[in-house]
């Protein structure tokens, strides 16, 4: 019988199978079956291991053996997978951290408060890193006297950084200028044996750091035969040998724009280059806004010969040559004394017209005595010894004018420079060393100065790079970069801040003062220390500073990078004999052209030129870049057309300029508000030795600048300019050609009062235009303006044309859609033109936030520059001394965008919140959106501006055209802000309102639960701006910010008319200018 | 058979043709060797679309930046070309269709160069919007397809789309409108040829054996596709002048463009059929079968076209001034009087004012004065979308941003190597299909001649 139990089941269906599988066709019982049964004989061995080797030698197994068909997979598998591997793919360079650093969240930015020093620049600042990586900068909101407002020479500063062109390690330079570099010890080495007994001169521009001035101390007692010497390459000597003269302290005062209701500028451009601009500007637009229509303004008279940012923003430009500055002083000086019954001093002469004007500037100095303010930016010591004495006599020292806190942010004297030279020449000078200074570059004497470094046997150079005075050197031991290094500024008395280091260094560079202390063997280092300067800087300010400030600690003071000391009122009392100033102003006494030259915005003097975002800034007012030119009258030579202004082709006009027995060819751009028979270029530019984006753009016109009886520079100079000297290619390139708003000329035929385009007045070709056709210009919803004393019934009027487009413009199609908006964020923006200087820090904090490139000169001179952030500038009123006004054009997010419903594959829509989005990877690039864009802020990726992929043959590089690009430099790249893609090639890109921003914002709020506020989100222009013209935020958060702003009856909505309802709001711009002072 | 003149009707085929004769004449071309005369064009023309080739390959390589275009003025060449050749796509459908309809007979010896050459058109159209975007490899996304991304779809309110729409039928519907009428052609070119010639046309007729159901059959299908193609005609220019009249830019926003557009179109597309087929007609010696008649009548279909655009100017003109909204007022008074004043005026001489000559017999029926007009009106009509794009785009609303724009080589070479192109495929097309349509020919071969046997 069989056994049914479970066991023989399996064994019995195991037999079957064997049956089967044998082709057994019959049994006769069990036994047929169970015998020498092959399943029993595998029983045991269930588990036993099939060796390798009997798979091997088993041939039938076909394991081994390949077939053609294999083979020709595995060939093709090798040789793609080997191709692959060969093939170069691009090598980004992200390593993980195998130990996290505390501090850091990978993704999480980090600030840190520094300070943005560069000579005489300063700004307190907070430095945003990302990974240890400095990206941005920001204003820090603790000082004083920035109030958080940064300039956008502090906003570029962080790509100064990662300039490739700076010097990488200390080395000697040898008489052909070539470099090999040694080890910092070697360094040491010789220059401690050369510095024995030497009669040692240290050069350097101003230097606000208290610590590095005691280490030159240090310095000085180690080495007794040693002297400081400071100049500045923009110097304001003369003004701090008036302020001793006439107050007995050899600093700038401390004047308060703030407090003055007239301010009269002489050749001061305050808000841009003088002394301290981003405080003065913060100053000077807090008595500009305007918030209703009845508010009081600041009325401000700038005398000057050029258009300069500050006379752009002027109620009224009094013009004047150069020369005739301190006769116009003169004459304002005794206008006012004959008025208020003062002591007149002798009358200097100035023209009729300008003395006319200036009768009424006295009326309204003396109508607001005491809360007035004369500033004076010449160089000459007698004008500013008048200028001082109109503040006496006008009762605005102590006021407007103290010392309470005055300003250290120029510290040079033009004579102890000369007399350097004069040392050196004299060969009793032995050794050199030049801190941030490149004098034989930017001074008047730099030939004198170049030929007598040849005296000198040791010559060091601290600078960071390899530039026209390093290389004529003997060894470079270059600085740091402030965002490496520990330091610390006192910009006015008692407003101290510190400077740490955001990275650690990118090269083999050592901070400078640490230099001069190691060659002193100063025994305050700790040479073994790891960051001996640290400690120094700490040593000093735990004894010399932090006792100053109220409950200061060290780590407080680090954390805020601010201190500030409590004030000792200083008192100042003029004590000065104006009449004797008045034998030495400045007379004009050769006939000729008054070629004024000044300080360029962007590129200060020259220190700054080999920065591309700041080489890419316009310039404020002629809207070009790359490039310096000479400003000339409308009325120069002619009618006659300048092909510069019009057109893309760029092609400069070249005009012949003859001074100082030399002529040179540079390109000439007619200019709204130059006073006939003057003209002006910037210096700065033209270096020879600046980098592979500074060197060989534009002219250097240093050598022109001369140094009057006194001693002291002076920026102008008389020249003969010829007609015409040819043309040149891409001279400069310029953003915005002269089309203008308004501005009005009279027609000779006819004597009316016409519109007049720049075009129109240089080109016979567009006369029609001038006839009149402009006048559709003017009546454009752009531009709003209104002088102060109409301001109620312009603003009156103003309300009434935006009801009629809003009747106009709420016929719809769609009714009853209007609550699209009404909850949630609504984004908004409210950009004050009362505040707005024109200063350009919104559009490089832009590019820097943003990662927008440059692009370089030939690109720009195509229009193919990428900021998403413009400022339009625009003249309205008279033709030869207009008014100005600025516009920041941004993306202004559209509710009822046009770009958006032309896009034919969506890439760019409307967020929930308000916002025009970009979606770059959706981009096919048809350019419609950028036509159908009223605004026209959509910049198209022509080439791989960026290096962002695949395009080398694309990338631009920006200067030479030759050399590898830009942004393919690794270390340049670095300046990226990770938060935003890199935009490739053939895509649209423009302004996001800084979404990375709302979002980092947004997730902030939501982490800690609560509802987003103001100051949450941020955008990098709104607090870039160091006046506050600027204002972001949520629409729909009622009483926050922005809807205040909104509340503002001046404002208006640019091309309200076409309805596509703009998510951004401008204010009317008011000028109280005094209509009886044109003509 | 001897025939006299009818003093009624001009013939449409003149000469007193017999069938075998027309067969030999329009066949000939296909049969004989390619004279010098030919080859040497041929090759000018294969050489400049090659050269046109490697600017558009030098504009992928290098980018869009190779162009002039600016921020302000995002289009120039581009679609200008674009436009201009769309509009001088659209005479053969119209000749083919539309005069069809209207019982037009005197187009059988146009209509089949004038479709060819629409098609050509299209294709050398449809070359500028694939390679005016930044990204040529994306282009993809223009199409709706179900795709992994979502799906996300093109934007269908977008007039670009609309394009794509637009065109591809267009150019789907004039292809298949053409070939069914070459269709019987290629079977007679068959019948003639042996070896592999004989199997390529016999390939290309679909094995066509001229029964009375196969005429009857592509009778009716000629009629539907002339009805499709009908409202194509007027659809195709109206929608892309979408692109322009759907933006909010002063010069653009205007609602005349649609019939102004069309109108165009017909005028320029009658302008190059001209061009073409007075070259053609002397070259091939097709004098018989391209007629004075045809000219003529041609000619009085430019004179029309013209003066209705040269309203549609006018119109726009007084609109501007009659809304009193600034911005359009100076966007007109900038085209006649701003930057670009030339391209304005030449475009009102070239397309309004020289046409006027046609009101006199003489030159209606002057060969020469017609094939100068043709040029002529060709270049005033590429005038005319060059004004509408480039120049309102250089100058629209905020005077800050305003721009020039001129070409660069490489924008003008493939313009030019658009036209090689478009030579090129004509004369392929020239010397392997048929110029004239063979059977139609054949059918009003009787129209104005009275038999007196």
């Amino acid at each position: 019988m069989v056994d049914w139990n479970a066991k023989n089941v399996i064994i019995k269906i195991k037999q079957i199978q064997r049956m089967k599988n044998q082709n057994i066709q019959t049994w006769v019982d069990e036994k047929d079956l169970m015998e020498e049964s092959f399943v029993q004989n595998l029983e045991g061995q269930e588990f036993d291991p099939i060796s390798v080797e009997s798979i091997l030698e088993d041939e039938k197994s076909g394991f081994i053996e390949t077939n053609r068909r294999d083979f020709l997979k595995l060939l093709g598998f090798g040789v793609g997978a080997a191709t692959l591997a060969s093939c170069e793919a691009p090598i980004k360079k992200a390593i993980p951290y195998t130990v996290r650093p505390d501090s850091i969240i990978p993704g999480v930015a980090n600030y840190y408060a520094s300070t943005f020093v560069n000579g005489g620049d300063v700004c307190p600042v907070l430095v945003k890193t990302r990974e240890g990586r400095p990206i941005k900068i920001e204003g820090n909101p603790l000082a004083s006297y920035t109030k958080g407002g940064t300039s956008a020479r502090a906003q570029a500063s962080v790509l100064s950084l990662y300039d490739y062109n700076r010097t990488q390690n200390p080395a000697r330079v040898s008489g052909d200028g070539k470099t090999e570099s040694i080890s910092w010890d070697e360094l040491d080495t010789a220059v401690k044996a050369a510095l024995v007994g030497a009669r040692v001169r240290i050069l350097s521009s101003t230097i606000l750091s208290p610590t590095a001035k005691k280490a030159i101390q240090d310095f000085c007692v180690k080495y007794p035969n040693s002297k400081h010497i400071t100049y500045d390459a923009v110097s304001s000597s003369a003004l701090l040998d008036a302020s001793q003269k006439c107050f007995g302290e050899r600093n700038i005062p401390d004047f308060r724009f703030d407090l003055a209701d007239v301010i009269v500028s002489f050749n001061a451009d305050f808000l841009g280059t003088w002394i301290s601009p981003i405080e003065y500007a913060s100053q000077y637009a807090s008595k500009r806004k305007l918030d209703s229509a009845t508010a009081s303004m600041s009325k401000h008279f700038q005398v000057e010969s050029r258009m300069s940012l500050t006379g752009s923003n002027a109620d009224n430009r009094i013009m004047v040559r150069p020369s005739e500055q301190g006769a116009a002083m003169v004459s304002l000086y005794n206008l006012i004394a004959s008025k208020i019954g003062s002591t007149p001093i002798p009358n200097a002469e100035l023209n009729e017209t300008a003395k006319a004007k200036l009768n009424k500037v006295a009326d309204a100095l003396i109508a607001a005595k005491g809360k007035s303010l004369v500033v004076c930016g010449t160089n000459n010591l007698s004008e500013q010894i008048i200028c001082f004495g109109l503040n006496n006599i006008l009762g605005n020292i102590g006021s407007t004018v103290s010392f309470s806190k005055p300003s250290y942010q120029r510290q040079g004297s033009d004579q102890d420079f000369s007399n350097l030279i004069k040392e050196m020449q004299s060969s009793s000078v032995d050794a050199l060393i030049v801190w941030n200074a490149n004098p034989v570059y930017d001074s008047p004497l730099a030939k004198d100065f170049t030929a007598a470094m040849a005296n000198v046997k040791l010559k060091i150079s601290l600078n960071q790079s390899l530039d026209e005075t390093s290389s004529v050197c003997n060894y470079v031991a270059p600085d740091h970069h402030y965002l490496e290094s520990w330091g610390d500024a006192e910009a006015k008395r008692g407003c101290y801040s510190l400077i740490q280091p955001t990275i650690n260094p990118l090269f083999n560079t050592r901070q400078a003062p640490l230099s001069l202390l190691i060659w002193a063997d100063s025994a305050s280092i700790n040479k073994l220390s790891d960051q001996p300067y640290y400690e120094y800087l700490k040593s000093n300010w735990q004894s010399n500073i932090l006792s100053k400030g109220a409950n200061a600690s060290w780590d407080k003071t680090l954390h805020d990078g601010y201190l500030e000391a409590d004030s000792s009122a200083g008192s100042a009392v003029f004590s000065c004999n104006v009449n004797e100033a008045v034998a030495t102003i400045t007379k004009s006494n050769a006939t000729g052209t008054e070629v004024e030259f000044y300080e360029s915005h962007n590129l200060g003097s020259g220190q700054y030129a080999n920065n591309p975002w700041l080489m890419e800034l316009p310039d404020p007012i002629t809207r070009s870049v790359w490039g310096n030119y000479l400003a000339v009258s409308v009325k120069f030579d002619g009618d006659r057309r300048f092909i510069v202004s019009n057109g893309v082709k760029e092609n400069g006009e070249l005009i012949s300029f003859n001074a100082k027995g030399e002529t040179k060819s540079i390109g000439a751009v007619k200019q709204f508000g130059q006073l006939e028979g003057t003209s002006a270029i910037a210096i700065g530019y033209g270096r020879t030795k600046a980098g592979d984006c500074g060197t060989d753009i534009g002219t250097d016109v240093f050598p022109y600048c001369s140094v009057d009886a006194l001693g002291y520079i002076q920026y102008f100079t008389v020249a003969e300019l010829g007609n015409s000297a040819g043309i040149i290619e891409k001279n400069y390139a310029s953003v915005q050609h002269h089309h203008t708003l308004g501005v009005t000329a009279i027609e000779k035929s006819s004597g009316k009062k016409i519109n007049a385009d720049e075009a129109a007045l240089v080109d016979d070709f567009f006369k029609p235009i001038a006839k009149g056709f402009q006048g559709s210009l003017t009546k454009r919803s752009v531009i709003r303006q209104s002088n102060h004393k109409n301001l109620k019934e312009s603003v009156e009027a103003l309300h009434e044309e935006r009801a009629d487009f809003q009747k106009l413009n709420s016929h719809t199609l769609y009714p009853g859609h209007d609550y699209k908006y009404n909850s949630g964020h609504h984004w908004g923006m409210h950009v004050d033109l009362n505040s707005c200087i024109g200063c350009g820090t919104c559009a490089v904090a832009c590019m820097a936030e943003n990662n927008v490139p440059v692009v370089g000169k030939k690109e720009v001179s195509r229009h193919h520059e990428m900021t998403w952030l413009r400022i339009d500038r625009y003249y309205y009123g008279d033709v030869e001394n207009p008014n100005v006004v600025y516009q920041p054009l941004m993306c202004q997010h559209c509710n009822n965008a046009p770009c958006e419903n032309v896009c034919p594959v969506n890439a760019t829509n409307h967020s929930a919140d308000g916002l025009n989005q970009m979606a770059y990877n959706r981009c096919v690039g048809t350019r419609y959106c950028a036509n159908n864009c009223p605004f026209k802020v959509r910049r198209f990726n022509w080439y791989d501006f960026t290096a962002a992929d695949l395009f080398p043959v694309n990338q631009k590089n920006l200067n030479k055209e030759t050399d590898k690009p830009f942004y393919a430099d690794n270390i340049v790249r670095m300046v990226l802000n990770p938060d935003v893609t890199v935009r490739s090639r053939g895509v649209i890109e423009k302004c996001s309102f800084c979404i990375q921003r709302i979002q980092e914002g947004k997730l902030n709020a939501k982490k800690e639960q609560r509802a987003l506020t103001d100051n949450d989100v941020k955008t990098a222009c709104q607090t870039a701006c160091p006046t506050g013209a600027i204002t972001f935020g949520d629409m729909n958060n009622e009483g926050g910010q922005l809807s205040k702003k909104l509340q503002n009856p001046l404002n208006y909505i640019v091309l309200e008319e076409v309805n596509v309802k703009p998510a951004v709001t401008y204010t009317m711009k008011v000028n109280n200018r005094d209509e009886s002072l044109d003509a | 058979m001897s025939a006299v003149v009818s003093p009624v009707r001009r013939p449409l085929i003149e000469g007193n043709k017999t069938y075998h004769q027309i067969t030999e004449d329009l066949c000939s071309p296909t049969e004989r060797t390619p004279s010098r005369a030919w080859v040497i064009a041929f090759i000018i023309a294969v050489a400049t679309m090659a050269y046109g080739f490697f600017c558009i390959g030098w504009t992928i390589w290098m980018g869009t930046g190779s162009w002039n275009l600016n921020r302000t003025i995002g289009w120039g060449y581009d679609i200008t070309n674009f436009v201009w050749w769309i509009g001088i796509g659209h005479a053969g459908t119209l000749i083919s269709a539309i005069l069809m309809l209207f019982r037009q007979r005197w187009r059988t010896g146009v209509n089949r160069a004038a479709e060819a050459m629409t098609i050509f058109a299209v294709i050398c159209a449809a070359i500028f919007p694939l390679i005016h975007v930044g990204r040529i490899w994306v282009v993809f996304y223009f199409f709706p397809y179900p795709n992994v991304r979502g799906p996300l779809w093109p934007n269908f309110n977008s007039p670009l789309l609309w394009d794509v729409f637009a065109i591809s039928t267009y150019f789907s519907v004039s292809l298949l409108f053409w070939y069914t009428g070459l269709v019987p052609d290629f079977a007679t070119v068959r019948n003639r040829a042996t070896g592999l010639r004989k199997k390529i046309y016999n390939f290309l007729s679909f094995g066509w054996t001229g029964s009375a159901k196969h005429w009857s059959r592509w009778e009716s299908l000629s009629l539907v596709l002339a009805g499709l193609s009908t409202p194509l005609v007027l659809s195709v220019h109206t929608i892309v002048s979408f692109d322009f009249a759907t933006s909010v830019i002063p010069g653009w926003h205007t609602t005349i463009f649609p019939p102004y557009f069309v109108a165009g179109a017909i005028f320029s597309g009658f302008a190059m059929v001209l061009t073409l087929m007075l070259i053609t007609r002397k070259i091939l010696k097709l004098e018989e079968y391209i007629t004075l008649e045809h000219i003529e009548s041609m000619n009085k279909v430019i004179l029309v076209t013209g003066t209705i655009v040269g309203v549609a100017y006018l119109t726009e003109l007084f609109i501007a001034w009659y809304s009193g909204y600034v911005y359009e007022q100076f966007a007109f008074f900038n085209r006649a009087m701003g930057v670009y004043w030339w391209s304005y005026f030449g475009m009102m001489a070239c397309n309004v004012i020289s046409p006027q000559i046609f009101w006199v017999k003489k030159f209606r029926r002057s060969v020469l004065v017609t094939f100068i007009m043709s040029i002529f009106v060709n270049i005033g009509m590429w005038f005319e979308r060059f004004v509408i794009i480039a120049t309102t785009l250089a100058r629209d609303y905020l005077p800050s941003s305003w721009s020039y724009y001129y070409p660069t080589w490489v924008e003008i070479g493939i313009f030019i190597g658009t036209i090689g192109l478009f030579f090129t495929l004509y004369m392929i097309f020239y010397k392997s299909g048929s110029g004239s349509s063979y059977c139609r020919s054949k059918i009003y071969i009787k129209i104005g001649w009275q038999s007196i046997c």
